[in-house]
């Protein structure tokens, strides 16, 4: 299990938005920090297959990113997904279950085991247009879950989520990572300092750290305010 | 898995949930039921007074005609209809209001007006003066044909081929009572055509777009089946919504219209249709309604095809709905003079133009590899080899798409 990202750019008509980015991903959680700007959605947009490259190439175990095999294996929650308001939670889970490839039954079961697991069994048939933030939330990250995907991409998972969802949030990443990567990003440290097996720092672009991070290496939140300080600020 | 039916199903529940399909539809019927009654309603005035009701015409023009049903159009109708309008005193100021009218002539006023078409004679003391000649009349209507022939600019191809189509006709013709095909075909045709195109314009407009505006697209082109399946059944969808909306309304009008002005008269020839007497199609006028709806379903999904590539290329609904409205309008609003015989064939024949009889029955035709094919037989063809071809370019469109930028 390998998702190997080699020397990965996207460049805009005057900006270049992630440059040369190359890194090997295993098993594992990947924390991906990075001030807004920074090119974390773009770099997960391009690990997705919604976004070309300008130039390098991605591939999990040898299956290119513009590949279906590819697609078959990933589960993406974006940062701002969108939802259909006349929808209900299950026919969303359902639709979704179809386009990625899953026969019917086994959608419906795993459509039921997911809004157990994040807690809208009981709002399953009403429609999202009457869901809150936090429950279109949750709702993101039980799409994301239904085919058991391989490689699991995050943009921003916790946001919109209650203290207590946050933390059983985190224990399900922490769990899916034992048997899959997970890629997430986020602003708050914590998380990924809880939950991340290793961290990657982007900055204008590039990739300015890549590892494990350790209590040796001092507070991750420190090197995060140092690194990112002033554009931190303007947020 | 494929999962084209699964994604479909919920491709239609989303443009069906959507209430603006509702409502769009809903106009449409109400459209339909005041377009097949208007004709019947009110009063006929004149001079500011209340002489008659529409409905009342109607009813006794249906008699009149009923009465004429089976009958040939030959020298002892021709020569009945003569005597009648002969007795209308001349110099009368208005002459349906005589009393010799509405007894003798009236009854006859049908094969009047043919007889007044076929011979492109408007003058009513001149036709009181006509000479009852069954081989004139149709030797008259044959020579303002080839006038028509050549105002229209057709070929001697073209020319050759009408006039073996009306060599194969026999005559005379057997008038039969056709109302309600003469109400589908002339006008409903038009009527219908607009609404449904409005209809797939406005529908059909944000089936792609919003699935860019909603964001939803991230979701659906990171999924396996979501850059192959998704596009298809999305395209099926709309293709599906449109046709039955299509298939709805023609039925709606063709169960409303027979139900006032009844179904009979299928086997009348077209000839006989006062707004297709230019027509030397051997179909007949009940045949001739079939093929017009057929189109029109034809072009409902044709357009329906356009307007979601198009919704797809320009990723916004109002943009796509533009360009659709406003090729609509500019179909019923601009016309290319005939003397530009190919730059006016093709805009009549477009989608957005050709909905009404005179295009679909249309005298100009298209010479492929040495044949001629009618209006109504090559352009149903031309359209879904266009569709197919606007399906697969849309495909690359939706498949190349970048989320970028938000």
């Amino acid at each position: 299990m390998e998702l190997v990202i080699d020397r990965v750019s996207k460049q805009y008509q005057n900006r270049i938005a992630v440059d040369r980015v190359s890194v090997k991903l295993h098993k594992g959680v990947y924390g991906l920090l990075g001030a807004n700007g920074a090119g974390k959605t773009t770099l997960m947009r391009m690990i997705c297959g919604i976004l070309k490259p300008t130039g390098g190439t991605i591939a999990y175990d040898g299956i290119d990113v513009g590949e279906e095999a590819y697609r078959a294996i990933l589960g993406y929650l974006p940062q701002d997904f969108g939802y259909y308001p006349e929808f209900g939670a299950t026919d969303f889970l359902l639709y979704l279950a179809a386009l990625k490839g899953m026969p019917k039954a086994q959608a419906k079961r795993r459509a039921n085991e997911l809004l157990e697991l994040v807690s809208l069994q009981e709002v399953s048939r009403k429609k999202i247009r009457t869901f809150s933030g936090g429950m279109k939330q949750r709702l993101g990250i039980a799409q994301a879950l239904l085919n058991d995907p391989k490689l699991l991409v995050l943009d921003e998972p916790t946001a919109g989520l209650d203290p207590k969802e946050r933390v059983r949030f985190r224990n399900l990443i922490e769990k899916l990572g034992r048997d899959s990567i997970v890629l997430l990003s986020t602003h708050i440290v914590s998380d990924i300092e809880h939950i991340a097996d290793e961290v990657l720092m982007m900055k204008e672009g590039q990739l300015i750290y890549q590892g494990k991070w350790d209590e040796e290496k001092g507070d991750l939140e420190t090197f995060y305010l140092e690194q990112f300080g002033e554009e931190c600020a303007h947020e | 898995m494929n999962n084209f039916g699964t994604v479909y199903c919920y491709e239609v529940k989303k443009i069906l949930s959507r209430k603006l399909t509702g409502i769009v539809f809903l106009i449409c019927v109400c459209c339909v039921l005041l377009f097949t009654l208007a004709d019947l309603s009110g009063n006929y005035y004149v001079d500011g007074e209340v002489v008659d009701t529409h409905y009342h015409m109607f009813q006794v023009d249906q008699g009149y005609r009923r009465a004429l049903s089976g009958r040939a159009l030959d020298q002892q109708l021709l020569e009945e209809m003569a005597a009648a309008y002969q007795k209308i005193p001349a110099m009368a100021e208005r002459y349906n209001l005589t009393d010799e009218y509405q007894t003798y002539a009236r009854p006859y006023s049908e094969i009047f007006n043919l007889v007044r078409l076929w011979t492109q004679q408007w003058d009513l003391d001149r036709l009181q003066a006509w000479e009852p000649d069954e081989g004139a009349l149709y030797g008259a209507r044959m020579e303002n044909l080839e006038k028509e022939w050549q105002a229209q600019h057709l070929s001697d191809a073209e020319k050759a081929f009408w006039r073996e189509q009306e060599a194969k006709t026999q005559t005379p013709l057997v008038y039969y009572y056709h109302e309600g095909y003469r109400k589908i075909i002339s006008h409903g045709i038009n009527t219908i055509g607009l609404l449904v195109l409005l209809f797939v314009c406005i529908c059909m407009s944000s089936v792609f777009a919003e699935e860019h505006a909603r964001r939803t697209d991230q979701l659906i082109l990171s999924s396996a089946k979501g850059k192959s399946v998704a596009y298809w059944a999305k395209l099926a969808a709309g293709v599906s919504v449109s046709g039955i909306c299509a298939v709805a309304l023609s039925a709606v009008t063709f169960g409303v219209v027979f139900l006032i002005y009844g179904a009979d008269g299928f086997h009348a020839s077209l000839r006989l249709c006062s707004y297709l007497w230019t027509s030397s199609c051997t179909l007949s006028i009940g045949q001739a309604c079939l093929a017009a709806y057929g189109i029109l379903i034809v072009t409902a999904v044709v357009v329906s095809v356009l307007m979601l590539v198009l919704s797809e290329r320009l990723h916004s609904s109002i943009a796509s709905l533009s360009v659709g409205v406003g090729l609509v309008m500019a179909g019923g609003v601009v016309q290319i003079p005939y003397q530009y015989r190919a730059a006016a064939q093709l805009w009549d024949w477009a989608p957005w133009r050709y909905l009404n009889a005179e295009n679909i029955f249309d005298i100009r035709m298209l010479s492929v590899f040495g044949s001629c094919f009618a209006s109504w037989q090559i352009v149903p063809v031309l359209y879904v080899l266009a569709a197919v071809a606007a399906a697969f370019a849309g495909k690359i469109i939706y498949r190349n798409y970048q989320v970028s930028g938000r």
